[in-house]
């Protein structure tokens, strides 16, 4: 410290802690007495010393300290905010088994998107979930954003949009999704046993294989992962059903269909499996949609080409057409083109070849459109056979005709507004407006259909205007409020299901009729029954990928037990969210709370697995 | 437009958004009562009007706002909210055609070659952005021209941006990007 005595101009001052003095050496005047110290005090407490003083941390406001006033003024906003945070992200990590280090990582995102006002008018759901989705990928953790959003009940592609504007504005990299990183989790939950190493592996191959197939951009990586573990599953001996996968792996049947016929069409696919394990064909294939594209492409070719060739063909039908009409036109009453070729005995077989022929006519004049401008004969002929075809065909072809005549000028309408009408034919403009016949006939169709929005309305309006006389009316914003409903009272699980049966409109893929034949009895322990468990329950609606749920039902096959069925398949539409009651031995299918519901497929025991969404808050 | 390359490549427009004003309120009920091809949708507040030629949809609001969607070119943009107009004029509107500006673009272009969207995203972080969970294809996106390119494994490329001479842009910029990462085809 630059101090110098204020007496003699020394620089040199001894400055003593412990008596709290501070003393110039040149002319031993005192400069300070009883100086305030900054050092660590240690006390005894039972024992052991113990420094003295409370921890604040650095970042947050911490406890204020109240200097003789027992009153909290409350804690500041920014401290409230960090420790909510810090519950969210607490709460849905411990439910993802995250383990500590991933849920501080976590937190120090939130801290940095709030720092940067990433959080302003997003729900503070959807930030934590993108903030811990982001240590996901950063420390390649297999947790999707499916499952995120299945706890969080959000929709993925709205936590998608936040995750993104997080790494990006946090300048994060996140790193792309490898599908190897999901087979571990899925195999275990699939349940392989000892071989679980020798699956693992075998599907690890087959999606390098994949990769090298150019099967993987662009697609989900939970499906390839479906179809490499069904894959290797088979080839080692476990008949794992696409059900059972897809229960799992969280993709539809008809993805993982897609792409085990994507991996049929390669040519390892053609390998046997000691071949396989041995052998890693060297060539490549071309992505699968991109053969698709070409197929698609030649058919479009052959398409024109076939087109072409009937042109060619109607040109000398056409020609032959004509010299028929000539004569007829000429020596009989002039009838309708398609029956002048009738009484003509010679050409009995070119008749239905012209109708054929106006008919494709009509077609091929449509698409070129110009090439009726040659002759009125063909004229009355083709409003013959237009005349029973609705106007507007007629003014397709007209208003083309017209459009190769006329040429159309560009001109600016003006800054003044005046509106340009070179161009632009007021006639067909008239074909546009109801004549007022048709208004009427309309007003009232219209009318009549939405009389219960215009009772609404009125209604609306006389409220309003009772209100105003009142002078109680409040200018009120209508906020889309969502649909609540009571809670169901109900004595039996199965009146509850009833109950909310009648009340939910439920998805149209749900075969009620069979639902309600169900005796639902309590169930006899069907997490752990002898029957073949695999064919039972794996029903899965994708809560994650829409806000509504919507599945197909499990087939009832018969070891099925039908409360497990039953159950679990309304369970996912939020029942449980109504605190209905559930026979606890369902114990093994863990459903909780909030409608996050995972159907364990085998229903035993396994402690390690992955258990996701069984925790009985969400979060804060 | 060509790419600066030996083959050209072709650039489809297939969606061209305008937005115009009428400077006048307008009787969503009256339109939807006579006109030919409406849908009214009292919820939202607008009408619905689409045109056979051009191929146009327009969504009319009462206050005289008015967007004009699918058209293929910027002309026949401009000729499809003229001829609306001029047919709400005709419904006794007091119309006057005013602040008409194309606001968004939407091209395809296909590249003859396949694409590594992996590498691609690698090179070109953080302008480009790639979640096969979400979407299939990888976004990048420009900011000086404000253009957004979507590119996918197979070698298309979607283009939206303001303007087509933004969106001729957007493919010029982002083509020797594409060909560093492209994938030889086989055949």
């Amino acid at each position: 410290m630059g101090r110098s005595c204020k007496n003699c101009g020394s620089t040199s001052i001894d400055v003593d802690q412990s008596r709290g003095d501070a003393v110039c050496m040149g002319c031993g005047s005192v400069l300070e007495d009883n100086i305030i110290v900054s050092e660590v005090e240690f006390a005894e407490r039972g024992g052991s010393a113990h420094a003295m003083g409370q921890f604040v941390a650095g970042d947050s406001g911490g406890k204020n300290p109240n200097f003789g006033d027992a009153y909290y003024t409350g804690r500041e906003s920014r401290a409230q905010t960090l420790s909510n945070a810090r519950n969210s992200i607490t709460t849905l990590g411990r439910s993802l088994q995250m383990n500590q280090h991933c849920l501080d990582t976590a937190y120090n995102f939130y801290k940095m998107a709030l720092s940067k006002r990433l959080t302003y008018g997003r729900r503070s759901a959807h930030v934590v979930a993108a903030c811990l989705y982001l240590v996901c990928r950063t420390e390649g953790t297999p947790h999707m954003l499916l499952d995120l959003s299945d706890i969080v009940q959000v929709n993925v592609y709205i936590l998608g949009r936040t995750f993104l504007v997080l790494a990006r504005e946090l300048c994060i990299n996140a790193p792309a999704i490898d599908p190897c990183l999901y087979i571990p989790r899925f195999a275990q939950l699939l349940e392989f046993g000892e071989k679980n190493r020798d699956v693992s592996m075998t599907a690890l191959r087959l999606l390098q294989r994949m990769k090298r197939d150019w099967m993987h951009t662009g697609r989900r990586p939970s499906g390839l992962c479906g179809a490499a573990l069904l894959v290797a599953a088979r080839m080692h001996d476990f008949r794992r059903t696409i059900k059972e996968i897809i229960a799992v792996v969280k993709v539809c049947e008809a993805t993982l269909r897609k792409r085990l016929t994507e991996f049929e069409a390669t040519p390892t696919s053609h390998l046997t499996v000691e071949e396989f394990m041995k052998v890693d064909l060297a060539t490549e294939c071309d992505p699968p949609s991109f053969t698709a594209g070409k197929t698609k492409n030649k058919m479009a070719e052959l398409e024109m080409e076939l087109e072409k060739k009937m042109v060619d063909v109607e040109g000398e039908i056409q020609s032959y057409h004509d010299e028929i009409e000539t004569e007829l036109e000429s020596c009989r009453p002039k009838l309708k083109g398609v029956y002048a070729s009738d009484s003509a005995p010679e050409v009995i077989e070119g008749e239905e070849v012209d109708e054929e022929v106006d008919e494709e006519l009509m077609a091929v004049a449509k698409h070129f459109g110009k090439e009726l401008t040659g002759g009125g004969r063909r004229g009355p002929s083709l409003e013959s056979i237009l005349g029973p075809m609705p106007t507007a065909a007629s003014l397709g072809l007209q208003d083309s005709i017209r459009t190769a005549v006329d040429e159309e000028k560009e001109n600016d309408a003006g800054e003044s507004g005046e509106l340009d009408l070179s161009g632009i034919d007021d006639g067909e403009i008239e074909r546009y407006l109801l004549d007022d016949n048709e208004i009427k006939i309309k007003t009232a169709v219209w009318m009549a259909e939405n009389s219960d929005y215009l009772k609404e309305q009125k209604e609306k309006e006389a409220k309003i205007a009772l209100e105003k006389e009142l002078g109680i009316y409040k200018e009120k914003k209508t906020r889309a409020s969502g649909k609540k409903r009571g809670p169901i009272r109900a004595r039996t699980a199965d009146e509850a299901i009833e109950k909310m049966l009648e009340r939910k409109k439920i998805s149209s893929k749900i075969n009620y009729d069979v639902l309600k034949d169900l005796n639902v009895r309590p169930p006899a322990s069907p997490a752990h029954s002898a029957t073949p468990p695999r064919s039972a329950t794996p029903t899965r609606g994708f809560a994650g990928r829409n806000a509504v749920r919507s599945h197909a039902p499990a087939p009832l096959s018969l070891g099925t037990p039908l409360s497990s069925l039953g159950k679990s398949i309304l369970a996912p539409m939020g029942y449980g969210r109504e605190g209905g009651q559930y026979p606890s031995s369902l114990g093994g299918l863990g459903e909780c709370g909030r409608g996050a519901k995972w159907v364990r497929v085998g229903g035993g025991q396994h402690p390690d697995a992955l258990h996701l969404g069984s925790s009985p808050t969400g979060p804060g | 437009m060509d790419s600066g390359n030996e083959d050209a490549l072709d650039i489809i427009i297939t969606n061209v958004v305008a937005t115009f004003r009428t400077r006048c309120h307008l009787n969503l009920r009256l339109i939807a009562l006579e006109g030919v091809n409406v849908i009214y949708k009292p919820e939202v507040g607008k009408v619905l009007m689409k045109l056979r030629k051009p191929k146009i949809t327009a969504s009319i609001w009462s206050s005289g706002k008015i967007i004009c969607t699918g058209a293929t070119s910027e002309d026949e943009s401009k000729v499809g909210a003229r001829r609306l107009a001029r047919t709400l004029q005709k419904l006794g509107f007091r119309v006057r055609f005013s602040d008409y500006k194309v606001v968004n673009v939407l091209a395809v272009c296909s590249m003859p070659f396949s694409i590594r969207l992996i590498d691609f995203t690698k090179k070109n972080r953080p302008i480009a952005s790639y979640e096969p969970e979400l979407h299939p294809a990888a976004t990048y996106r420009i900011k000086q021209i404000k253009a957004t390119v979507q590119v996918f494994s197979t070698g298309s490329i979607t283009v939206t941006g303001p303007n087509v001479q933004t969106v001729a842009t957007a493919v010029e910029q982002i083509y020797p990007l594409l060909f560093e990462c492209q994938k030889p085809l086989r055949k």
